[in-house]
């Protein structure tokens, strides 16, 4: 799942400088499963709003929603014609979902009430770690499943380096060292065959990237009321 | 409340009684509300607060983990507190159509309180002085008393039903002459021939019927005894008889009973309570004949086994050959079962059953005489006094039916609550049932005063929150964006990853509300207390306190399993709010108060290892540190704390008096 943070509340309340009409909104997929932008966090994040601006003498109009996923249009359309009735809407979306909600509510103005973090897995104890980097170009089958793309601090493909110490790495010790990760997993001559294979071939991919199905697309739009 | 998955306890109760909605609101002290619950089915709440052979009781699962709920005492508690207060019901329509109701037991009465209620103009016939049938002439003042019951039967009156006492079916008039009058007739008029078992004997003088002795000494006659009276049964009836006894002067007195104590239909505490009386009891033993010259003189008994069950469930005893001895007894009390007058009923042109009850259709009650019904004992031998209520009830909705046509409501269950599973009862604190109060067995024998004292407040409100209130727990709404944060926080391990959502077994669930309060998507909705209700609690609580102006405001939340009777501690400007555990409220519920203008918000709540629910206090501990967080962002400082009496003053007294009131309540800007 994608992993947003909340931005510091002084951030966000940056941002709401001069507005009198926001609404908060929240997304119901990914954020609200890493517990930062789901309906709970829209209701405590609009009255933490209303309390500091009111404190500040400033009444502000604060609506709250929550929409299923905000990279969808359709979702989207659900409060268009709430959304008109307020000067900015407070996204609690990954980058994704707060630039489907710009792009569909055409010039109104969108903010983001997080930062989008990474791609992660959760392991079930109130922690998130990312896992993935969307490279466009995956090779876990054969890292043994394990993603040094992403893992290796220093985006090494060619095996460990001289900082992986008691399989942790160098740069921080609460990681461990992705390489003896999949040298224990897939074993010596597995490696030997990896980094062979690997080293020095990276693509980068290049920005921004496309998914386009025209199989999905209907050759007529069917009419929608 | 939501009500949609019914606890066992309402699934036993005959006529469906909100027990768990009661018995909560007892626990949070409120017995008005409780008493209006329980009138919304029930008429009668005195006498079943006494009387009721508690199906509810039995199907209650604290049970599984230590003792059922003394749920009956509860329902005595609520009906004693509110007696002063007059509970008016009205009619919400009127009906030509009169209708007669001949009997004036439970089930007559409840009949009548129902049809008039519908709106129907009702006139009972009782055969009696009194109206009540057994619940005033059978049962003894000691377990029931007789003002108690006519303040009911008065308040079941008074919505305008006519009562003709002193007329009996049969004797005075025919079901023939009612008809020309009444639109329709019910016929409720229980079982008034005792049975007699089958030996010789049987018309000695002193050998007398049970109830009519019980109706006699309720009348004041006290019949002539003698020293050793016998008991033949194991019914109420025969308790209540052999406890009389004692109250009338009968030195040894001794029940005698086939079978043995688990087959016995009264029940085990009625037992113990007549055996503390110094009443015998003979298990396994049956009369053959009765001796003496002129009068009773002996009993021929003999011993018995007990074979196979029989079609009642129960195991059939057998006779022990050469088994025969006898005792002396001056006077004999048969209390075996009751019959209906067959001859009356056949007279008066009703089928009858070759057990002499009167036929009808099915549980509307509908005889083969047309507008004629019929429930109660009349129809299936001795009922409880709650199952003949149940019985007029569903009379009642069937007469109605009958004129109007109406739909009957079908209520939707969602099924049968599953017992706890072992591991979920591992986790359950034991409570210890309250014990009722009694005056002591010397003072009982020499009087006939009430027998059970009754709940105190602080004893009711302790027995209430034993309660699990069972199918009130979380349910998952289909916004749940299956995180699964409910399955990994949850203290009992309920939750599980079902195929698209989070499901929670509700048989198992202990309605702690944990997971609720810490669900991102807001998906888990608790049948005993929503968020909704939370913030509105607040909202109201901060409306009265502002009213009042005080110099401080501040909101305590105390939990109220661990302060049963108040709250903690009495401080002028606190207003306190009971929750049951807070681990069930987040930050959410903690900053809210100050957004309504509050000046603090204090916490008191249990140690870690007291808690209820196992982790709530490590929750709540949570949740204060977030809603710190947030009060210091939005500029309100440090305003809320865990606290205990001793430490408000010294730690957060101070606190509060250096960051002033909330500048939100007087109104003044602040500037950052």
């Amino acid at each position: 799942m994608i992993v947003a943070e909340l931005k510091p509340f002084d951030e966000i309340r940056q941002m709401l400088q001069g507005y009198k009409k926001v609404m908060v909104l929240g997304c119901g997929t990914c954020v609200t499963v890493s517990m930062t932008g789901g309906e709970r966090q829209v209701n405590l994040l609009s009255s933490a709003i209303r309390m500091a601006g009111k404190l500040e003498g400033n009444d502000l109009v604060v609506g709250e929603k929550t929409i299923l996923r905000q990279c969808d249009p359709e979702f989207i359309d659900q409060i268009t014609e709430e959304a008109v009735k307020y000067e900015a809407i407070l996204s609690l979306a990954c980058g994704a979902g707060v630039q489907g909600v710009a792009e569909k509510l055409g010039n109104a103005c969108v903010l983001p009430a997080m930062n989008t973090t990474f791609i992660g897995l959760t392991d079930g104890k109130g922690a998130w770690v990312e896992v993935c980097s969307a490279c466009g170009n995956c090779i876990l089958h054969e890292t043994g499943g394990i993603c040094p793309v992403t893992r290796c601090a220093k985006g090494l493909m060619n095996g460990p380096c001289g900082g992986s110490q008691a399989g942790l790495c160098e740069i921080s010790r609460e990681n461990p060292c992705v390489w003896q990760l999949i040298y224990m997993r897939i074993g010596k001559p597995g490696l030997v065959r990896l980094i062979q294979k690997t080293a020095g071939e990276r693509k980068m991919p290049a920005h921004p990237r496309r998914m386009v199905r025209e199989d999905l697309i209907p050759k007529r739009q069917p009419e929608r009321e | 409340m939501n009500a949609a998955w019914s606890p066992p306890c309402q699934v036993a109760c005959p006529i469906s009684t909100d027990v768990r909605g009661y018995v909560s609101a007892i626990a949070g002290g409120d017995a008005e509300e409780a008493i209006r619950i329980i009138r919304r089915v029930n008429p009668l709440p005195s006498v079943c607060g006494r009387i009721c052979t508690r199906l509810c009781e039995k199907a209650c699962r604290r049970a599984q983990v230590d003792k059922p709920l003394s749920i009956r005492a509860l329902k005595r508690f609520a009906a004693d507190q509110t007696s002063g207060i007059k509970f008016v019901e009205e009619p919400g329509e009127s009906f030509i159509e009169r209708i007669a109701v001949v009997g004036s037991g439970p089930a007559g009465l409840t009949a009548a309180h129902d049809l008039a209620l519908f709106g129907y103009k009702v006139t009972i016939f009782e055969a009696q002085d009194l109206l009540g049938g057994m619940l005033s002439e059978g049962i003894p003042e000691y377990r029931l008393p007789k003002k108690l019951v006519k303040a009911e039967i008065d308040n079941i009156l008074s919505l305008g039903i006519e009562a003709k006492t002193g007329i009996s079916l049969g004797r005075d008039f025919t079901i023939e002459e009612l008809l020309k009058d009444y639109h329709a007739v019910f016929l409720a008029i229980g079982n008034q021939r005792s049975l007699l078992p089958k030996c010789g004997g049987n018309d000695l003088p002193g050998v007398i019927s049970g109830v009519e002795f019980l109706k006699s000494v309720c009348r004041g006659q006290i019949p002539h005894l003698g020293k050793k009276v016998l008991v033949v049964g194991g019914g109420h009836t025969a308790i209540d008889a052999a406890r009389t006894c004692r109250r009338v002067g009968c030195s040894d007195v001794t029940i005698i009973y086939r079978r043995t104590l688990e087959e016995m239909p009264a029940g085990q505490e009625e037992v113990e309570d007549a055996e503390r009386e110094g009443v015998r009891m003979m298990y396994l033993i049956s009369p053959v004949e009765f001796i003496g010259k002129g009068k009773i003189e002996r009993v021929r008994l003999v011993k018995m086994r007990l074979g196979e069950p029989d079609a009642s469930g129960r195991r059939r005893p057998f006779e022990i050959e050469n088994s025969c001895f006898e005792l002396e007894a001056d006077t004999v009390i048969l209390a075996i079962g009751y019959v209906p007058d067959a001859e009356v009923l056949a007279q008066n042109g009703l089928n009858i059953s070759n057990k002499g009850t009167v036929r009808v259709e099915d549980d509307t009650g509908i005889t083969n005489v047309r507008g004629v019904f019929a429930a109660g004992d009349v129809v299936t031998g001795p009922l409880s006094v709650i199952e003949a209520m149940a019985s007029g009830r569903r009379v009642a909705a069937a007469i109605h039916h009958y004129f109007r046509k109406t739909e009957g409501k079908s209520e939707k269950t969602h099924g049968t609550l599953q017992p706890l599973s072992e591991g979920v009862l591992t986790l359950i604190n034991k409570s210890e049932r309250q014990e009722m109060p009694t005056i002591p067995v010397e003072e009982r024998i020499h009087s006939f005063a009430e027998v059970d004292l009754g709940f105190t407040q602080e004893q009711a409100c302790r027995e209430a929150m034993r309660c699990l209130n069972c199918g009130a727990g979380a349910s998952v709404a289909d916004n749940c964006a299956a995180c699964l944060t409910c399955v990994r926080i949850c203290p009992y391990g309920i939750p599980v990853a079902g195929g698209e959502l989070a499901e929670i077994d509700i048989s198992q669930c202990q309605a702690c509300g944990i997971c609720a309060a810490e669900c991102p998507a807001s998906a888990i909705h608790l049948g005993i207390e929503s968020n909704e209700d939370v913030r509105a609690e607040t909202g109201r609580i901060i409306e009265f306190a502002r009213q009042e102006t005080p110099d401080l405001l501040v909101i305590g939340f105390y939990c109220r399993y661990h302060s049963p009777v108040g709250p903690p501690f009495d401080q002028e400007e606190v207003y306190w709010i009971g929750k049951w555990c807070l681990g069930r409220l987040n930050e959410s519920h903690l900053i809210y108060p100050f957004e309504l203008g509050a000046d603090g918000v204090v916490l008191d709540m249990c140690d870690k290892d007291e808690c209820r629910f196992k982790d709530g206090v490590r929750r709540t501990k949570e949740y204060i540190k977030r809603a710190r967080k947030i009060l210091k962002e939005t500029g309100f400082g440090d305003r809320i704390d865990f606290i205990s009496e001793d430490s408000y003053f010294s730690v957060f007294g101070e606190k509060i008096g250096a960051l002033g009131i909330n500048p939100l309540r007087t109104g003044k800007k602040v500037q950052a």
